[in-house]
């Protein structure tokens, strides 16, 4: 069953779409990662699974219920926290808590376990104005987990922090998701998507570029990358010989040479086959794809280099 | 509902505005009964054991004054006070009530929490009226014990019967709706504003507005139906449960302020439907400005 499905969800500001005809399933049980550059409509399209924002076109489903029509039984059974954690700052973090729990009618008991859990029990009596960034977002994430949810959804929950208050918050979300509920993560910080979730999906002006298990995503860039010893034209003749291998999936240039899409233990293989023809090779290596680089090969920001391992 | 409205009654107890607001409203209404106390002490020469006598006002104003100092006038005074102060203060209590939810981003984590806009309107409303009932209760207390203690200084044995009594929960509804449209217009500035600033300008301008219109309630004198006409405004409707309210404990507002004719005033039962309208009408307009919205997202 998927915890989150929207179907062609759409919204619109005059002419400029945010988020454009979404189609995205989020199995339940999964960590997702939503990732996109800024203004890429993460936070909108998590806007409109909140019955927030209200979409244009198209439907959003949470946890099997329309979110337009059934908002309050959609989201019966999601914690969330959107543009960053927001509390009362003249109120403690303990009760800033306590209002959630009493307008929702959970035992005080809840305020302390779940403040004990994300490690905010020592600084509970402290106004919340006195927090740290990081505080604040554990402050979050505490006020998520509060009515203990099927589904989190965090939006850039790492947004503002040091990278010791990054690790902090990404060994937290480990934690929850250890615990089987559905986590739904936007960030822009690729490698917190790529250490923290099981599958993702990219977006980029409101349209949804890829989507499916960060694996499968991976694969697109693995490979095995040789450098003939030749000018262009034995490259391009190198190629034709690569692209008539049956396991060679395909062949591209790349970094002055060829990435050849095939296993990267039949490297030995492809070497044999081009020495065969009479083409030297002056350089082959396993090539090892990152969530950065297919993320900047989707979204067409070529600023990086990629790296080769 | 109930759960909601405790969760908001609870943030709001804890505001450290809604107790500023509180002291300035019950130490103006001491500091106002303390300078009218003054003019008839020194208009009785109190002070001079009646060897010098400073005549500033009237027999009857200061007989009025002497009134508004003692039991049981001084809960009709009490009313008044919060009428006009606190209705000042009822107005920045309300802005930031529901004004800061859009500034601290709590408006956003509230609804996808609970997503019923209308629920978490009336909540807010439920919170601020019980936090306006309070502050009532503490003046009219204030009045109570005040009186007590000038009555005694002037000499003058108030009363404090059964009639007092049951005219004074009444007086306290009264002084409630009194305020009620000021506040939701507050709240519609709020919501259209999204900030507590945009809110108390919305409360401030309609009272300016108000208050500017109530001066067509002279109009009423040149025919019936102009009379009719105008006091469908808010402002003659709030007029009438003032003076209601000040009459209920033996006061007369036409010896203190000689300029308002209380002949073109609406009737009681007309004054309370209409400002009730009013609100209601403020009220919807709030709603719909906060359910049309979206919270949140790509600006």
């Amino acid at each position: 069953m998927d915890a989150i499905v929207t179907e062609s969800l759409t919204k619109r500001y005059g002419q400029r779409a945010a988020v454009d005809a979404l189609a995205l399933n989020v199995p339940a049980g999964s960590i997702f990662g939503l990732l996109g550059p800024n203004g890429a409509g993460k936070t909108t399209t998590i806007a409109m699974l909140l019955a927030l924002v209200r979409p244009t076109a198209g439907r959003a489903i949470v946890l099997g219920h329309d979110v337009q029509r059934e908002p309050a039984r959609a989201l019966a059974g999601v914690g969330a926290m959107i543009e960053g954690p927001a509390f009362y700052p003249y109120l403690s973090g303990r009760d800033n808590l306590r209002a959630l729990a009493l307008a929702e009618g959970l035992p005080p008991a809840r305020v302390d376990a779940v403040l004990a859990e994300v490690e905010l029990a020592d600084r509970a009596q402290d106004r919340y104005r006195t927090y740290s960034q990081g505080m604040r977002q554990r402050l979050g994430i505490a006020a998520a987990l509060l009515r203990a949810p099927q589904l989190i959804i965090l939006d850039e929950p790492t947004n503002g922090l040091d990278p010791a208050g990054q690790i902090e918050i990404q060994q937290l979300i480990r934690t929850l998701a250890a615990s089987g509920r559905t986590i739904l993560l936007s960030s822009h910080l690729l490698h917190d998507v790529e250490q923290l979730c099981d599958r993702v999906a990219i977006l980029k002006g409101g349209r949804l570029l890829a989507s499916g298990p960060i694996a499968a995503l991976l694969q697109r860039g693995n490979g095995v990358l040789v450098r003939v010893a030749g000018d262009a034209a034995l490259a391009e003749r190198a190629a034709a010989l690569l692209r008539g291998i049956p396991w060679v999936v395909g062949v591209a240039p790349q970094a002055g040479g060829l990435l050849v899409d095939a296993p990267a233990e039949r490297a030995a293989d492809l070497s044999l086959a081009l020495a065969a023809q009479g083409i030297g090779v002056a350089e082959l290596r396993a090539q090892h794809t990152s969530l950065e680089e297919v993320f900047l090969q989707l979204t067409g920001d070529d600023r990086r280099p990629t790296t080769d391992t | 509902m109930l759960n909601l409205i405790r969760a908001e009654w609870f943030r709001l107890a804890r505001r450290p505005l809604v107790w500023v607001l509180l002291a300035l409203l019950l130490v103006l209404f001491v500091v106002l009964r303390l300078t009218e106390f003054m003019v008839v002490a020194l208009h009785d020469g109190i002070f001079t054991q009646g060897e010098a006598r400073l005549a500033l006002l009237s027999e009857a104003q200061v007989q009025q004054f002497r009134l508004q100092l003692t039991l049981p006038g001084i809960f009709g005074a009490a009313l008044g006070h919060v009428n006009s102060v606190g209705g000042l203060l009822a107005i920045v209590l309300a802005a930031g009530a529901l004004g800061s939810e859009y500034s601290w981003g709590t408006l956003r984590a509230q609804l996808a929490r609970q997503p019923s806009r209308a629920r978490f309107l009336l909540a807010k409303l439920a919170a601020v009226a019980l936090a306006l009932i309070a502050g009532i209760a503490l003046v009219l207390a204030l009045a109570a014990v005040l009186g007590l203690a000038l009555g005694a200084v002037l000499g003058v044995r108030g009363s404090f019967g059964l009639a007092t009594l049951l005219a004074l929960p009444v007086g306290m509804a009264r002084a409630l709706l009194v305020m009620l449209p000021y506040v939701m217009m507050t709240v519609v500035g709020a919501i259209i504003g999204r900030s507590a600033l945009a809110g108390a300008a919305g409360g401030f301008l309609f009272l300016l507005l108000d208050v500017g219109l109530g001066a067509l309630s002279a109009l009423g004198q040149l025919s019936s139906v102009l009379k009719l006409l105008v006091n469908l405004l808010v402002q003659p409707n709030i007029n009438a449960l003032v003076v209601q309210n000040s009459r209920s404990f033996g006061l007369d507002p036409a010896v203190v302020t000689p300029a308002l004719d209380l002949t073109l005033l609406p009737g009681p039962v007309q004054a309370v439907l209409v400002v009730l309208a009013w609100s209601a009408l403020f009220g919807w307009y709030a709603y719909a400005a906060l359910a049309r919205r979206d919270v949140g997202g790509a600006a």
